[in-house]
């Protein structure tokens, strides 16, 4: 029955080396991006295709969100497919490719610099998306077990590479004509390819197995997780091909209706999953994360209202504007935010303590962050994404320089306490 | 919480060792949180062969849970060899959980 199984598979994980510099990068995008948007609040007073509200949208987008959802995927890629991931050195070509990639293209669309710089970046994130693909796909197939979860992150990075080889087109499209119609008229689709298909899919994906795992719940539903699993496919293709093939814009009511609806039955899966935890207390970072999923709610609204006024004939510019804003720095930055200090320090703590654990006592995971610097970055975080909406609606110049100074500052914080655990050292208590 | 033994002494002693050994993200032992389901001594080869899961396949602090129990068990019985089998026949479930756990997280 027994045996000394010390290199047993089981319990080797992803090491943390390649998952270190994915947080690092997504830490300084993001400082990048609000510092970005603090230089081009004016943009945010104009049409929302513009190339410096493009640049930002694309550093928050790739450099922020789906660095950071790479780096935590690398880790936790294990515990969705119950099986290990094939290779390391795939994950550091993802990491260098996308890390090439992202500050060419963010270049080429802030300075408008279509040609090669925002083309080879095109190239390099394509290729980055190309690398964790295979990585994914073999590390499943080793792994021969079938799973929900791991179906929706699969799904979830073919769209992200669908999205991505759109958005390479339209960069071509910028200094050849290579589409029927110009940029501006694919993207939508581009944009909600990667919102839903990427963002919204990984995020149920995984949300949906570590909020129970987290909570210690007894609750478990994977019936209910293929009906949203559907909804938010069967929305968006039927949102593709509305926008391809019928002009109408009222077919777009029925993919937000889908997604409406997955979105709600994913707030119920997270509402029962928190009503039958085993473990009461819940910590701050979990109840951030908590909140981000109400805040998937807010854009649809917006994007409800901003159809029905499509529809009315009069397209309204803030409302697209705000949109867009609260995906990035709304919803998916409030993920992120709960989501690092959920996962980081444990990476962190393994990394310094995994020799030392059992021979006396280490400090917990949680102890390796500042909690003070963690509220104070929450509070500036949230006045400043309520200031910059309230700036966007009145296209106040002062109202949204005085947001991005304090985003500016929860960049800062959040940077602090992500150095304060990469520079932790061994300390016994 | 029952672990399966053919030494009762020794495995007092060793669930006891083993109290000292926590889940990092849960705060609870792992006796406790009824991760060992087996501990059997084998005294003529000096062996300790001990059956344990984790609270999730693939966990990532999993390495270090079964490196400190490993650490742990070779401090208390320094003469023997311990063997572990992680195991996930059957998976953990809530219901291994002991009383003085399911206390713990109702705090």
């Amino acid at each position: 029955m027994f045996s000394n199984n010390n290199n047993d598979p089981l319990v080797k994980n992803t090491s943390h080396k390649v998952v270190l510099p994915f947080y690092l990068y997504a830490s300084i995008s993001f400082l990048f991006s609000t510092i970005l948007l603090f230089f081009s609040t004016e943009a945010f007073t104009q049409h929302y295709f513009h190339p410096q509200t493009l640049a930002i949208t694309h550093s928050m987008a790739l450099g922020w969100g789906t660095m950071i959802i790479l780096g935590a995927s690398h880790q936790l890629v294990p515990v969705l497919i119950e099986g290990r991931l094939y290779s390391i050195k795939l994950g550091y070509a993802s990491f260098f490719l996308a890390g090439i990639g992202i500050p060419l293209l963010v270049y080429g669309f802030y300075f408008f610099a279509m040609g090669w710089q925002a083309q080879w970046g095109g190239i390099f994130i394509n290729a980055a998306i190309i690398a964790y693909l295979l990585n994914l796909t073999i590390s499943m197939v080793k792994s021969k077990k079938e799973n929900v979860h791991a179906v929706f992150v699969f799904t979830a990075v073919l769209w992200l590479l669908l999205t991505t080889l759109v958005g390479l087109l339209l960069a071509f499209n910028f200094t050849a004509a290579i589409l029927p119609k110009g940029s501006l008229h694919y993207l939508s689709l581009h944009a909600h390819m990667g919102i839903v298909g990427w963002f919204l899919l990984l995020v149920i994906g995984v949300g949906s197995r570590l909020i129970p795992m987290f909570l210690i719940s007894k609750y478990s539903n994977t019936k209910l997780l293929w009906v949203i699993y559907g909804l938010i496919n069967g929305g968006l293709i039927a949102f593709l091909i509305s926008f391809l093939y019928f002009s109408n814009t009222s077919f777009y009511f029925l993919s937000v209706l889908a997604i409406l609806l997955a979105i709600a039955l994913f707030g119920y899966y997270c509402y029962q999953s928190f009503k039958q935890r085993i473990r009461k207390q819940v910590d701050e970072q979990m109840k951030i994360s908590l909140l981000s999923i109400g805040m998937m709610l807010l854009p649809v609204v917006l994007l409800i209202l901003i159809i029905g006024l499509l529809l009315a004939g009069s397209a309204n510019t803030k409302l697209v504007l705000a949109y867009g804003f609260i995906v990035f720095f709304g919803w998916l930055t409030a993920i992120i935010f709960g989501m690092t200090f959920k996962t980081l320090p444990f990476i962190i703590w393994n990394k310094v303590y995994h020799l030392q654990a059992g021979l006396g006592k280490t400090p917990n995971p949680k102890d390796l962050f500042s909690s003070p610097v963690f509220y104070a970055m929450g509070i500036a975080y949230l006045c400043g994404f309520g200031l910059f909406i309230t700036g966007i609606f009145t296209a106040n110049i002062v109202v949204l320089k005085m947001a991005t100074l304090l985003l500016i500052l929860a960049a800062l914080l959040y940077n602090w306490n992500v150095i304060k655990l990469f520079m932790h050292k061994s300390a016994r208590l | 919480m029952n672990v399966i033994t053919n030494n009762n002494l020794k495995c007092t002693i060793a669930l006891a060792a083993l109290e000292n050994v926590t889940d990092p993200e849960i705060g609870l032992n792992v006796v406790d949180l009824g991760l060992i389901y087996q501990i059997d001594f084998d005294d003529a080869h000096s062996k300790i062969f001990i059956a344990m899961t984790l609270t999730t396949q693939f966990c990532p602090m999993g390495e270090s849970i079964t490196g400190a129990v490993k650490r742990v068990l070779e401090n208390t019985f320094t003469d023997a060899q311990v063997l572990l089998e992680l195991t996930f026949d059957p998976p953990w479930s809530h219901e291994l959980i002991s009383e003085e756990g399911q206390k713990y997280l109702n705090q």
